[in-house]
This record gives structure tokens, sequence and C-alpha cells, in this order.
């Protein structure tokens, strides 16, 4: 109960929440930790990352090999699934997934992608500006939105299209400004060799060198200035604040709140961490501690179920369950992105769900050999195994009231294989049931 | 002035619409009986009820209707081009001006001035192409709305919806469950895939996505007999829970449907919809209509159903990709077709192919960008034959270079509300008086 106390109003369900909304979930031994270290260290560790006490676990081996993420299939899935898993600095690899859903794309080779995914993880806290222009010249974004190979000749409006609508601005432009832009952004183009790698390049003699009207500006306007008029228009700012406001709280943003974000994303020069640090204090966030109001997107339900359970990537099922569940990394299903919130949660994806406990059970940390389990536990110590076994998750009154009433209904049957089948499945409810899927 | 006209629609529909359509008070049953079909059973059971009365009650709907209209919607991803897919043999040169690099030499459709794509000839019987010339299509050229957003997001939106606006709403067909559908059935409306499609959502309706109806099944590793009832009966009661939030109450009622989707189709064992009627192979898109005809032909009370195809029309730089594309869509469709005839299903299902809108008339060097007047086209036995709308005048385009826009896609909705499925279009798409009906069905 000791552990359980206030550090000034920061206890282990803030600290759980803050580690599932900026990552993916914490340990025990996390949640006791900085519960105890207080609000103020915990966010600064959150927002820099550091040594203090992530789970430790040995890099996977599959088949007693590494992963081999460009070549083998689901590796890539894998690979980033590890990085979540056993990451020093959760949140890092949280924004790569927001900026992956933010800049979505989708059917590039897997060298492309995997490119792509490092540029999002090196800029995932820092200037916006910096990682937009990374993504606009990054390979496997030419080659998905057609700007490789638009020129002057025939401008492709896919990429100037996007850009306004779902990277920048949302919002305050036209189909004109679309079009003026699509010419400005020409000249990059794509090599094809002969292997069937191909190599980007911008050419001077592509690009449309004619002046265009861009958002209210008029100039000879080149791919870099279309950006810096996107990012420095009014409306950019209050539409990012507010789309990682959405990602990491399940309430609606207050409009002092985004006020204030809009100030703080200006003042540090359109950087992500300060905004996403003020979030992360921000009170918000931290609503409803006994009733979770947002939905575990798949791959955050997965990365998390394994983190905080200290188990390791060490099958590849966990690709196709993340594909069945409707949130296949590296294959969103368009350039917009997955939708997210309750529509993760279609009956169809709910049974893969319970069926990844299954995969779970058949784990070194989650699962339970015949015999393992003494036949002596009451159902209250049975719960309390099951629960430390699965990284004492969060649960609602209902649930512990269901979990203790099948622990005493099938301890209650004295066969030799009770025990073990109790713990399979209260492990089994703890990782699939209702309550596992919120954060 | 366009522009204008686009803003006092969203506004003058949207107060309405908040009232009548995102979710006002629930019908009271003289209301739901007054629209006529459906729901009678239903109306009286409550969302707390035990599964076995829900099942017999589901059960209950299908035996009550065995022979209702089943309403199928394909989505055709990214923007379907209208004129390299039905091209304008009418106005040919100006169709190659428009169209150096990309023009196709259309297959010509007896008794119209249209040339079809040559692989819409592909599949079982001729494919799509077969299926016209047997009278079982309608096409519809120039479908979309006016003052055409060219956003994929905004559009697919309001084709999904049947609403111009930006707020979010339940799916047109998942209305259409609110205002006829069952409460307890989540059969009744059926998306074939991982996830639910925002045509099929619903406000209260209870709605089903399938993938693969074989693997409906619950299992739990290592345990068995009583345990295993024991933590199932456990995990339905927590379904049921009431309260708590919007996500609780959303992952709760995820383990209810789940566990009622499973309870209803296990029964029929691990294959047991094989079809006498061969699909393309390695065809996703194919696979998801065949497992839809035969959960058709079962007794589970399917009204309404949405298949996404897995091809992506989006053909900005790569339009050659059309044969490929045009040719599985043509496979898979003429299949699921000879399959519902072979089931004898094919007198109730009628099949509407839609895509979120058309492509630029104007190629770019190598595909086309986003634009208006795009195509749809319904199909099945009951599906009036021919081709029901004007095709877009390739020398009058609008003032973006734009087709212009001859027919309305809720003047379709409302016509296939009330032709096919019998209900006052009125309750479901707003404003439906004002958009006319179009004989679709017959």
């Amino acid at each position: 109960m000791a552990s359980r106390r206030a550090h000034r109003g920061w206890t282990e369900a803030h600290v759980r929440r803050a580690f599932w909304r900026a990552g993916f979930g914490a340990t025990p031994h996390e949640a006791r930790h900085w519960a105890r270290r207080g609000k103020g260290a915990t966010i600064r560790w959150l927002l820099n990352g550091g040594p203090s006490p992530a789970p430790r676990m040995r890099a996977p081996r599959l088949d007693g090999r590494r992963l081999d993420p460009e070549n083998e299939w689901g590796h890539d899935v894998l690979w980033w699934l590890d990085r979540m898993v056993r990451s020093r600095h959760p949140l890092q690899e949280k924004l790569t997934l927001f900026w992956h859903d933010h800049f979505a794309t989708t059917d590039q080779d897997t060298p492309l992608m995997l490119a792509q995914n490092r540029t999002l993880r090196r800029h995932a806290l820092d200037r916006f500006p910096d990682l937009l222009e990374s993504v606009t010249r990054d390979p496997a974004m030419l080659l998905f939105l057609s700007l490789a190979d638009s020129d002057k000749e025939s401008p492709n409006e896919n990429y100037a299209r996007e850009l306004m609508e779902l990277f920048t601005l949302g919002r305050g432009y036209s189909e004109r400004d679309i079009r003026q832009a699509a010419r400005a952004l020409t000249g990059f183009r794509a090599d094809w060799r002969d292997d069937g790698s191909v190599r980007t390049s911008y050419d001077r003699e592509w690009h449309d060198a004619g002046a265009k009207r861009v958002l209210g500006k008029v100039g000879r306007f080149d791919w870099k200035d279309v950006l810096e008029l996107c990012v420095g228009h009014p409306a950019h700012a209050p539409f990012m604040v507010g789309k990682l406001w959405d990602f990491f709280v399940g309430s609606p943003l207050p409009s002092s709140a985004r006020a204030h974000l809009v100030r703080v994303y200006r003042r540090s020069g359109l950087r992500v961490r300060p905004v996403v640090g003020a979030i992360l204090a921000h009170p918000g966030l931290y609503g409803n501690l006994d009733a979770p109001n947002m939905v575990k997107s798949p791959v955050v339900f997965v990365a998390g179920a394994l983190r905080t359970a200290g188990q390791g990537i060490d099958r590849d099922a966990w690709t196709w369950m993340l594909q069945a569940m409707g949130q296949y990394p590296f294959r969103p299903p368009s350039v917009a992105g997955w939708e997210w919130g309750a529509s993760w949660l279609s009956s169809n994806s709910m049974r893969v769900r319970f069926d990844f406990a299954n995969y779970m059970l058949d784990t070194a940390r989650a699962g339970v050999k015949d015999g393992s389990t003494p036949t002596s536990l009451s159902p209250r110590t049975a719960v309390a195994r099951a629960r430390r076994a699965v990284g004492d998750p969060w649960t609602s009154a209902r649930t512990d009231a269901e979990l203790m009433r099948v622990a005493r209904r099938v301890l209650a049957d004295e066969s030799d294989e009770s025990a073990d089948m109790c713990q399979r499945a209260l492990r089994h409810l703890l990782i699939s049931g209702p309550d596992a899927q919120v954060h | 002035m366009n522009a204008h006209r686009a803003c006092d629609d969203f506004h003058r529909s949207s107060e309405r619409l908040r009232r009548d359509y995102l979710g006002g008070p629930p019908l009271t049953r003289r209301q739901v009986l007054g629209l006529g079909v459906g729901g009678g059973v239903a109306l009286y059971l409550s969302q707390a009820m035990p599964v076995q009365r829900v099942l017999e009650a589901a059960a209950a709907d299908a035996a009550a209707a065995p022979n209702g209209p089943v309403l199928v919607s394909v989505f055709l991803p990214g923007g379907v081009d209208l004129l390299d897919t039905l091209v304008p043999l009418h106005d040919y040169g100006r169709y190659a001006d428009l169209r150096p690099g990309l023009k196709v030499e259309g297959v010509p459709l007896a008794g119209t001035s249209i040339g079809l794509h040559p692989s819409l000839a592909r599949g079982v019987g001729g494919g799509v192409k077969g299926l016209y010339e047997r009278g079982k299509i309608g096409f519809l050229p120039g479908i979309d709305y006016s003052n055409p957003d060219l956003s994929h997001f905004h559009s697919r939106h309001f084709w999904e919806t049947g609403l111009i606006t930006d707020s979010s709403a339940p799916g047109w067909l998942g209305r259409w469950l609110d205002r006829a559908g069952s409460r307890d059935n989540p059969l009744q409306g059926v998306s074939m895939g991982y996830g639910l499609s925002p045509v099929m959502r619903s406000g209260r309706a209870p709605v089903a996505a399938v993938a693969s109806p074989g693997d409906a099944g619950f299992w739990i590793r290592g345990v068995w007999g009583d345990a295993y009832d024991e933590a199932m009966a456990a995990y339905a009661r927590l379904g049921r829970v009431r309260g708590g939030g919007h996500a609780l109450s959303a992952s709760r009622e995820a383990a209810r449907l789940a566990k009622l989707v499973a309870d209803r189709l296990t029964p029929y064992g691990v294959d047991p919809l094989a079809s006498s009627v061969a699909y393309p192979e390695d065809s996703d898109f194919g696979q998801r209509l065949r497992y839809l005809a035969a959960m058709i032909s079962k007794p589970l009370g399917i009204r309404v159903a949405d298949v996404e195809a897995d091809a992506d029309f989006d053909t900005h730089d790569n339009q050659a990709e059309l044969t490929t594309l045009l040719g599985e869509v043509s496979e898979c469709l003429a299949a699921f077709q000879a399959d519902l005839e072979a089931r004898g299903l094919s007198n109730r299902v009628l099949t509407f192919v839609w895509s979120e809108f058309g492509r630029r008339p104007e190629e770019n060097n190598s595909g086309t960008d986003h634009g208006a007047g795009g195509l749809a086209w319904v199909q099945g036995d009951r599906a009036r034959p021919g081709v029901h709308s004007d095709y877009p005048d390739l020398n009058r385009l609008d003032r973006e270079d734009n087709l212009q826009v001859t027919i309305d896609f809720r003047r379709v909705y409302s016509s296939l509300l009330e032709q096919h499925l019998g209900t006052d279009a009125g309750s479901v798409i707003p404003r439906a008086g004002s958009f006319g009906r179009l004989a679709l069905v017959q």
C-alpha cells in the first residue's frame, strides 16, 4: 500500500497512464519507481529517455537467428515491435508510430520503408519543419505519392494535396493552391536500375521555375518554399497540436489548452518535444483513471502486453496477428493512415485480440507448464499469481469480481489439472478481456 | 457561386442532421413498425438479454423473411476513372485528344455508345461485359454530387454516410439498420473484412465485421471442460457490463459482439461455405465475396453487407494498371453473381458498385489526377439493365476542367432504399425528396 501512496498526487495509476499514452505501458517495477520519483521526473524521463529501469531483455532470436528485417517476411514488423518492447525511450517509438500514421506510406520496398522509419525516428521529437523536409524527399514517399517524376510538363497533384490536407493544414487552402503548389513541387525524379532498386534525385531541368501563387503569396517557389508556406500558415499550429492531443488524450481539446499548446509550439520554433511535454503535464491526460477512455491500437495492445509482461519477441505470429487486428505496420490502409479510436474494435479484431492471448499463453513469461502451479493456492493468491505473470494490468472492479469467481469455481474442482487451467484462464482473461483493450 | 451553394447545402442540412440523423432519441415501437421492414421481431428485445434468446430471435428474424432482399455495397477505393473504363465511343476523337497516351480501345457494348475496357470482359461468362449482355447490370456514368470535393477522405466520407458533412456520422447502411433493422442480430449488417466499414457503422443497431467466418470461434490454450466454460461465461458477462465511458463501452460491446458472432457461425464448422463456382485464385476480394455468398445462403438474417476491393484505383502515375485492377474486379464480381445464381439467391441480392470520385479528363503524363463524375453500377437479377444516366459531355468541362456531374449518388441511394429495401428513403437520406428517384430495380 505504501508504494501506492501519492507523491504530491502522483500515484502508480498516474505513472501507468503516462507510460501507456507516451509509450507501451509500465512494468510493475517502473510503476513503483516513477511513482516515488514524482510527476516532473517521470515526464522528463519520458521526453528524453535514459537508462532507468526499462525492462531488461535480450535481443530477439527466431529459430536461433537474429531478425532480418530487410529480407525475411514479417521481420520488419518484429524489428519495430522489439524496439517498442525493449526501448529505453518509449516515447520516441510511440511518436515514430504517430508519424508513420501521419505521413502514412505504404506498398514500397522494405528497405525504403525501413529507411523512412529511421527518418521518422530521428526527427520524432524535434523540429517539425526538418521532419517535413526529410519526409518530402524520402524515397518511399516520393514514390508513394507520385512526386518522383512529377515534372514541369505535367505536374502531379498527389503530394501537394496530401501535404496540405493531411500533413500540415487540414483546411484553409483551395484547389487552386494545390495545383499551384504541385508546380512548385516539381523536379524530383526516380531512376530505376537494372537490379530493381531505385535512386531518387532532384533535377532542376524538371522543375517548373515560373511564378506561382500559393496560399496567398506569389513567387518563383520551389519545393522548400512550399513547405515553408505550409508550416508558416496560421492554420498549421492549431492543426498540428490538435492532432498530437488527439493521439495522447481521449477527451476533446479545450480551447484554452489549444491556445497554450499553439503558443508552446510556435515559441519553440515548431518543435514537437515541448508540445508533447505540455500534453503529458496536462491534467486532461489523467482523467478517468478508473475507467480509461482510449482504445489501445493493435500495435499498442501487442507491444504493451509483451513489454509489461517482460516478454521479448520470440515468434513471427505477432506480424500476422497485427494484420488481422487491422494495424499492419509499414502497410497503413491509405495515405490518411489508420482510423483510431473505437473503430479498432470490430467483432473480428476483438476475436483476434482474444486469440493473441493464446499465443501469449505459449510464451515463457505468461505461459503455464503442466504441473507448474501449486495446487494449494487460494482463489485470491491464484489471481495475484496470474496478475504478476502478465505485468499486473489495470482492471475494473467488475473484472476483479469475475476473476475471483472463475478462480473459485475452477479451483473447486480438485482434479490434477485445475490449478494450471485456472492460471491459464485467469491470465487469458487479463490479456484478452475488455479492460485490457483500453488505456 | 458554386462554392457558396455547397456551403449552404451543408449548413442547411446540418441542423436537421444533428436532430434527425446523428443520433436523436430512439424510435418508438410505432415509428419503427411504420417503416414496415425487418425489425418487428427485434422490437421486443432488450439489449441485456441472454445470448440464447438473442440467437433464437435472430434465427426467427431470418425465418420471418427467408427471401428478404439483401443489398451489397462494393467499394472500389481510390477513384475509378470513367473515361478509360466506360469509353465514350460517341466522342472518341475528343477522348483521344484528352488521353493521347492512355486511350483505350473500348469493346462496344450493344445498344449503347459505350465501349468497355477490355479487362471488363474477363471472368466467368464474359465478366462484367457478359453480365451486361445478359441484362444484369445498370451503369451510372457521371455519378457524383454537385461541387465535388476532390479529397479522397472527404468524398469517401460523403459517399459512406450519404451526407455532405464533415461531421462524423453513421454510415448510410448502418443508419438504415438503425431505422429498419433488428436490435439483437449483429449479422444483419456485415462488413466483410477485418474492420467495420464506415458504410456499416450504426447508431444503435448491432452490426458485425467478418473476415473469415470459419475462424470466428473461440478457444483458450490448455483450458477445456468446465474451466473453459467458466472463463467464457466470465468473458460474456464482462461484455454485457454497461457504463464506464466510451472506450470501455466500445471494448465491452466488441467482446459481446465477437462472442455472438462466434456463437452464430461456429455451428457451420470449419469450412461449411464451399462454393460450386470458381473464384479467382489469390484474390482476397474474391475470397470475401465467396464468404459473403455462402453466409447469405445461411439463415443468419443478413440484410446489408459491404465488401471493399483490394485494388487501388488512385492511378496518378500508373493508369496502365487499370488492366489488372479492372480484370480482377470483373472476374470476382462475375464469380459472385454466378455463385449467387448457383445457390438460388440471385433473385434477392442486389449489388451496388461505387468509388469515391472519378478522374480528370486530361491525363498527366502517365496517369490521371482526381476528378469529378465517376461511375457506379447496380448488378444482379433485379438490376434494371441499361445505362441510366447521361454520359458527361467531354466538350463541356467545369471550370476546374473536370467532368460535369450528371447524377447525384444520393438519388441512387434513395432509389435503392425504396425499390430494393422497401424503406422510405427520407428516413435515411436527408432531404431525400429533393434528389428524385431513378428506376434501378426490376
